[in-house]
């Protein structure tokens, strides 16, 4: 060992409590650099750290590491996600979430085309209308389709787990809104020269995300949001029969109309959090 | 056995579905032991078993597990910290491997330390003899090894309360056999409530057998006791005997009648299978335990 041979006589050596706590995995840095750093060069540390270091500790570390070594690999997406800082179990879970599985991309894909291409429509139109009238029901769509019994298939066994249904829930929501959204955002930059105008759809979607999710414990996970998408088209329909000219905007793409929007989307929310033990039991009828 | 402390014990539990009564006032207790529970299709087995797994509140009656009530959120979720649940027909996320699946209802199950999660995963798929294909995806899986998963997902944890909803259907009889051990093994020192059509599965595995039909409890007893109701009333005739409640060819070529004998008859060793089908016939409607 050339680099023992040239070691300085009467060097500095690691403090036997450091070497300790090295054994233990608990130095910390910049100490643990130094201890690295030194123990490579230094028969005598090295002699020291066998000594002092726990056997049983040593075996706790080697089964850490096989542990390690034979966890299966995950997947693309909860690799990315643990990337971006998510908690490895909150990935695990979202990895679970049907529609952010199975055939999501595929839906992704076609949804951002469908939206171009409405989008596109729209521009031709001169007015961005048509895709205002759609993007609200992305959101709501999408967070309909991350959960509930007809699509997880291992819905009887996340509700009797003791952590909380509305949990789950919120953890996929917030998820697939985000997708969502994104898809919505980027169509909207699409349209150019509308500005502001374009985003319009962006509270009217999460008004209608929010009441269909707190309708659901009493509507089921797809009535609720049929009856949502019912309910827009006829708010849109009683908008445009009330509308005082065929070049204004509809009631909802208006301040005022943002302003309800805004206000709907809030009340959802509340009582979505007024009901949020209810997702914590199944459904009736659902075998 | 009736003097030791159960660890379930639900009195009146009713629950209807529009008109349909899937359980009437049931009352049971449960100990430590495989209790097996027994009925036709349509007998409310599913649904006892989905009531006391906390998946749907029953319209009426109450009941607990370990001492926790789960009328409210709170003792709900205590009682779900030590269940272990296996559905009549588990769900899988098909692209997830073996290990991905068991971790996932792991995550479910509050365990949050990643090490010792994995750890707990490996050994109960170990335990159901899983351990080798714990990297192959859930698609790839025969289906006793999905029931094998399945199981494995309900032990993580190390559940005192154990639910398996007709594990054994659909395996062949070598599988079903593999099984009835993993589900033995299971019941030392834990509370089985295993649903099956299967009377050898009870007989091979039970310390005590419930009989249900139409949503109530037709027998609750030990399989010995159950099979003591078909004493003297099970017999072998060359003809079937128009008498008997219910009579089949056996592999010798005699019938086996099963009722109330005609003076003379040739009397036959009663089995559990004779028991069941004379108390599901209506003639035994006392609940014995």
């Amino acid at each position: 060992m050339r680099i023992e041979e040239n070691r300085p006589r009467d060097a500095w050596h690691v403090d036997e409590d450091d070497l300790r706590a090295y054994a233990r995995g608990e130095l910390a840095a910049p100490a643990l650099w130094s201890a690295d750093a030194h123990l490579t060069s230094c028969a005598t540390c090295r002699g020291v750290l066998a000594e002092v270091s726990d056997v049983a500790a040593l075996d706790a570390g080697w089964a850490r590491l096989d542990a390690e070594l034979d966890a299966p690999r995950p997947a693309l997406l909860e690799r990315l996600l643990v990337r971006c800082g998510v908690g490895d179990g909150t990935a695990r879970l979202l990895a679970a979430t049907p529609i952010l599985r199975r055939s999501w991309f595929g839906a992704l894909a076609a949804v951002l085309i469908t939206t171009f291409l409405v989008a596109v429509a729209a521009g031709a139109a001169g007015r961005p209308t048509l895709f205002l009238v759609c993007a609200p029901l992305l959101p709501l769509v999408s967070v309909a389709l991350a959960y509930g019994p007809a699509l997880d298939p291992t819905h009887e066994m996340a509700v009797v787990s003791p952590m909380h249904g509305f949990r789950l829930l919120m953890i996929r929501t917030v998820a697939v809104l985000v997708v969502a959204l994104g898809v919505g955002g980027l169509a909207s930059l699409a349209l150019p020269g509308f500005g502001p105008a374009a985003l319009a759809w962006l509270l009217p979607g999460l008004a209608l995300t929010a009441t269909g999710l707190a309708l659901t414990p009493r509507l089921g996970p797809v009535l609720a949001p049929s009856v949502l998408v019912c309910a827009w088209a006829a708010v849109l329909l009683a908008a445009d029969a009330a509308r005082a000219s065929t070049d204004g905007p509809l009631a909802p793409f208006t301040a005022a109309g943002q302003g309800v929007s805004g206000c709907v989307a809030a009340l959802g929310a509340g009582l979505l959090f007024l009901f949020r033990d209810r997702f914590d039991v199944s459904t009736r009828g659902v075998a | 056995m009736t003097s030791m402390t159960p660890t379930v014990s639900a009195s009146g539990l009713s629950l209807h579905y529009g008109r349909t009564r899937a359980l009437d006032d049931v009352s049971l207790r449960l100990t430590p032991g495989v209790t097996g529970l027994l009925g036709p299709n349509g007998a409310g087995k599913t649904t006892l078993l989905r009531v006391l797994a906390t998946a749907v509140p029953a319209d009426r009656g109450a009941f607990t597990v370990l001492g926790h009530d789960p009328a409210s959120a709170r003792g709900r979720q205590e009682v779900r910290r030590r269940l272990g649940y296996l559905p009549q027909t588990p769900g899988f996320h098909p692209d997830f491997t073996a290990f991905e699946f068991v971790d996932y209802v792991a995550i479910l199950k509050e365990l949050a330390d990643r090490r010792e999660r994995h750890r707990e995963v490996r050994r109960v798929l170990d335990e159901v003899d899983l351990g080798d294909v714990r990297g192959r995806r859930i698609k790839k899986l025969s289906g006793g090894m999905r029931q094998r998963v399945a199981l494995a997902a309900a032990l993580v944890g190390d559940p005192g309360f154990l639910v398996l909803d007709e594990p054994t259907v659909g395996l062949d009889p070598e599988q079903r056999m593999r099984f009835r051990e993993l589900i033995a093994g299971a019941g030392e020192g834990r509370t089985v409530l295993l649903s099956t059509h299967q009377t050898e599965d009870v007989a091979m595995l039970c310390h005590r057998v419930i009989v249900m039909a139409a949503g109530a409890v037709r027998f609750d007893g030990t399989p010995a006791e159950l099979t003591a109701r078909a004493a003297g009333r099970v017999w072998n005739s060359t003809e079937k005997d128009p008498g008997a409640k219910a009579g089949w060819r056996t592999g010798t070529g005699s019938f086996r009648n099963v009722g109330d004998p005609p003076p003379g008859a040739e009397p036959a060793e009663p089995t559990l299978e004779d028991g069941y089908l004379l108390v599901l016939d209506g003639a035994d409607t006392e609940v014995t335990a």
